[in-house]
């Protein structure tokens, strides 16, 4: 039943991404910059003629439907065009990056799950207390400050002046790795490569930690409220008369029912980790998808944005899913 | 008693730590021969006494030796690694239409001519070049030079390149299209092979920044591209450069490799042989303050443009170098001439006297920057050398706006005529933000209400295009050191369908300039060229259609002990000529 339930979410996924492509494509045609303008910049002549040429070449010379039909008809077929400015496959161009962007993203969700989720449940229970004060204000700051920011202190610091970590990159130069899934830290373990896995890690640490911290400071903040919210319920007051030993108490029977809240919170901001760290990816010279996109919107570059905001959608769509999925085994009572 | 000798080793060794010293530009080493005590591993067969038993042994012993020494020692790297500001679009020469794919593209391919790190064209594949007539360049060729797979450039590689360029659609990768880079030299027409090594290049007019702009063009291996495709080609470029391709991830990282039987490069600009480096990695840091973090923690050893504000700090930094190079982008305030109040040419001459370019040279471009003399960069093979910048003069400036009708009659700081006060918005991009807040503050001194707004390129160009806005400030590259880009695009009169005026958001449109911009195109005489310009500029610099700023030197930073290295005009980052000093 699950499973007929999953398929029929995932098949609503279609007429999402449709959705999707037809909004982006229209979208990026009403901002207002034309892409071939922009493309042959100032140097050199450019002649009408050129500029006609290159118009055909991408077929904005022709009318806006047909322009839509003719993305349409290709991307059902899988092939999203070819960048403007690239001149390579959308295709190419964004499975190149996606490995890089998930596992920032991973690495973040990693960081900030490991430190938000102790947090959380220590905050609650002991309420009001130093900790507790202290850990809410940390997260208050974790909120308020932006990534980019956060990142180059952090690259000031521990990378510039104590050296400990890289300030820029995936891995070190001059480290052999055998490219097979495009996760580094993934690949150097499956090639048994501890030299790439200690510098892959060591290259995560810092935009992931700048990625996570806002991440980890609504975390905590949420499992902290429904932790403390769930605390005061009869049930718990029954499984301490018990006898139940505390710590069991708070992990089992609370943090489970204190999850599902959080789930969701999860859920929502993996889309944001996946789609929200161009930033991050700038000051660390990551080389993700954000930034690519970032600089296609600029140059108009409309292939590249409109797949990169399909994919976007779709893994968007899919963290909800998972979400959901996760719900009921949280809660068996939740059905999808 | 047979002594077997394992000189070789010794040699070998010595002949390793030579190679490199070498081809190493500077310091430059004195070569020496004198003798000198060495140690050397020898084997020998000695019979031990009293049996009749032969054993072999391996011992230590000391020689003495002539051997070639330097007063450097080894390199101490041999990777060098590159922090560029923006990813290349392609490998391809033919197929992009950015500087720092020229960047990374130079140090795998060569040109007929390159540039040294000002103006000066040297000829680099090109033995020779001959003007036939004026619109028939004959270009002999260097004979010896290998491609990368070994095979020898000629005269069908010259012509394949050129015709991949100038001719439709013979780029078939991803989809069928033109090369973009005809553009940068339109005016040729065809190339015919006249023997292995020489070329006949038509011109369909006389062009005298032909040898400048050919500057831009690098040769491609035809037997290469035909077997493998421009698919293949950009997979695994190869060229005649110092560096041959190595690995690329994305265009993030691109890794190339000293090509030993490099040809040595233009003869007349040393050092001339192999690179000094084994490897060069660039490496691509959007984030200007990344790539200043990644140069002071030794993650990279050069990066590109360092900006002003960062280039003070670090040239002060122990173990880092700050260069610097004359720069290609000169910046102006265009004044809408055809609207009120900049139709009147003695208020734009006012704006001119009301910044003053010296404070802001010094206050935001740390001293390096120039002030502008005129319409053309003082860099400009042909600047008018009897022009100086408008000096900062607020009182003139007050005195040709009194005289135009402007005075602050109702005294509230702001001047007036007619009941209007002289106001304006001054368009730019945020790149040029603390240059624009500066201008509008001194002329809002001056008693003239600025607002400054900040656009984004594509969204403000329609509206310049037609001529809507009032001001705009903003800059026009050029690197050819000549004036026929500058003139043609921002000071000729604007022409619909046509390459004049594209970009001149003034709407300055004067007849005599126009004829001069023109003449000046197909003038191969440069003595006559400079008369020719000499005149647009002086006529240029009086009708002041724009407030002429500054221009910003090209500022790049590297690690201290990367000698041979400094930043070019064109931005280019010659990695042949680079080294690493000896520890």
């Amino acid at each position: 039943m699950r499973a007929v339930k999953i398929l029929e979410r995932v098949l609503i996924t279609i007429p999402i991404m449709f959705g999707v492509a037809v909004v982006v494509f229209f979208f990026m045609r009403l901002t207002p910059g034309d892409p071939v303008d922009i493309m042959m910049g100032q140097a050199g002549a450019v002649s009408t003629g050129e500029i006609e040429q290159l118009r055909r070449e991408f077929d904005l010379d022709k009318p806006l439907y047909m322009q839509l039909w003719l993305f349409l008809t290709k991307a059902v077929q899988g092939d999203l065009g070819y960048s403007y400015t690239q001149k390579r496959p959308v295709n190419e161009l964004i499975f190149d990056r996606l490995p890089a962007t998930i596992e920032l993203a991973g690495g973040a969700l990693f960081f900030s799950l490991v430190i938000a989720i102790p947090i959380g449940i220590i905050s609650a229970v002991r309420q009001k207390s130093l900790v507790d004060q202290f850990s809410m204000a940390g997260a208050f700051l974790g909120t308020s400050m932006p990534s980019f920011w956060l990142g180059i202190i952090l690259i000031l610091l521990f990378a510039v002046r104590l050296g400990w970590l890289p300030v820029q990159g995936r891995i070190t130069y001059g480290i052999n790795l055998e490219y097979v899934t495009g996760f580094y830290v993934l690949d150097s373990l499956l090639g048994r490569n501890w030299p790439a896995l200690v510098s892959s890690v060591k290259h995560l640490v810092l935009p992931s930690v700048s990625l996570g911290a806002s991440v980890a400071a609504i975390v905590a903040r949420v499992l902290r409220s429904s932790m403390v919210e769930i605390l005061r319920q009869d049930y718990v007051t029954l499984a301490r008369a018990k006898g139940n030993r505390e710590f069991l108490v708070v992990m089992k029977h609370a943090l489970r029912n204190a999850l599902i809240p959080t789930v969701t919170v999860v859920g929502l901001q993996v889309g944001s980790l996946l789609g929200g760290n161009m930033i991050v990816e700038s000051v660390f010279s990551w080389p993700g998808l954000g930034r690519l996109v970032v600089k296609a919107i600029f140059e108009r570059d409309f292939p590249l944005v409109q797949g990169a905001v399909m994919i976007y959608a779709f893994t968007f769509v899919i963290a909800n899913l998972i979400v959901d999925v996760l719900y009921t085994y949280l809660n068996p009572k939740i059905t999808l | 008693m047979a002594v077997k000798n394992r000189m070789l080793l010794v040699l070998m060794s010595l002949v390793l730590m030579a190679a490199p010293l070498a081809s190493c530009g500077t310091p430059t080493p004195e070569v020496v021969e004198r003798q000198v005590v060495v140690t050397q591993i020898v084997q020998e067969t000695v019979i031990v006494e009293g049996t009749p038993v032969m054993v072999e042994v391996t011992k230590v012993v000391e020689v003495e030796k002539q051997v070639v020494v330097t007063p450097t020692s080894l390199p101490a790297r041999d990777v060098i690694i590159v922090g560029l500001s923006a990813a290349p679009v392609t490998l391809d020469p033919a197929d992009h239409r950015t500087r720092n794919s020229e960047t990374v593209i130079r140090n795998m391919f060569d040109g007929l001519v390159t540039r040294d790190q000002v103006s000066g064209v040297h000829l680099e594949l090109a033995e020779s070049l001959e003007w036939l007539d004026e619109q028939t360049l004959e270009v002999k060729l260097r004979q010896g030079v290998l491609f990368h797979d070994g095979v020898a450039m000629t005269a069908d590689d010259v012509v394949f390149t050129f015709e991949r360029i100038i001719n439709e659609n013979m780029i078939e990768y991803p989809e069928v299209h033109s090369s973009p880079r005809k553009g940068l030299i339109a005016p040729l027409e065809s190339i015919d092979k006249i023997d292995d090594y020489t070329v006949k290049m038509n011109f369909s007019a006389p062009w005298p920044p032909a040898i400048q702009m050919l500057v831009h063009q690098q040769i491609v291996p035809k037997h290469y591209l035909e077997e493998v495709g421009t698919k293949g080609f950009i997979e695994h470029p190869i060229g005649t450069g110092p560096f041959k391709f190595l690995s690329a991830t994305g265009l993030e990282q691109i890794v190339l490799e000293r090509f030993d039987d490099y040809w040595g490069g233009a003869p007349d600009l040393e050092p001339v042989g192999p690179p000094c480096v084994r490897q060069v990695v660039f490496r691509v840091i959007p984030e200007a303050s990344t790539r200043v973090a990644a140069l002071l923690a030794g993650e990279v050893d050069i990066i590109q443009a360092l900006p002003a504000e960062l280039a003070d700090t670090l040239a002060k930094t122990p173990g880092v170098q700050v260069g610097t190079a004359a720069g290609t982008q000169p910046k102006w305030m265009e004044m809408n001439v055809n609207q009120p109040p900049f139709d009147d040419v003695r208020v734009r001459q006012a704006m001119n006297y009301a910044v003053d370019k010296d404070l802001i040279v010094e206050a935001i471009y740390g001293g390096r920057a120039a002030a502008l003399a005129g319409p053309l960069s003082p860099y400009n093979n042909y600047i008018n050398t009897s022009l100086v910048p408008y000096p900062y003069d607020t009182e003139k400036a007050l005195a040709l706006l009194a005289e135009a009708g402007w005075i602050d009659t109702n005294s509230d700081g702001i001047l007036d005529k007619d009941g209007i006060s002289l106001a304006f918005t001054m368009d730019t991009l945020e790149e040029f933000r603390s240059l624009a807040e500066a201008v509008a503050n001194q002329l809002r001194a001056l008693g003239v209400d600025v607002g400054v707004r900040f656009w984004e390129y594509s969204v403000v160009k329609p509206m310049l295009d037609a001529n809507e806005r009032m001001a705009y400030l903003d800059d026009w590259g050029d690197s050819a050191f000549d004036p026929v880009g500058h003139f043609e695009a921002k000071w000729h009169g604007r022409v619909t369908g046509q390459t004049y005026g594209r970009g001149n958001f003034s709407g300055y449109n004067n007849a005599r300039v126009n004829e001069l911009t023109k003449l000046g195109e197909i003038t191969p005489d440069p003595v006559v060229r400079q008369l020719i310009y000499d005149e647009a500029q002086q006529i240029v610099y009086d009708e002041a259609p724009a407030i002429f700023l500054i221009i910003p030197d090209e500022t790049e930073a590297a690690r201290a002990d990367i000698v041979n290295w400094g930043p070019a005009a064109d931005s280019r980052i010659n990695l042949h000529d680079v080294c690493v000093a000896a520890q």
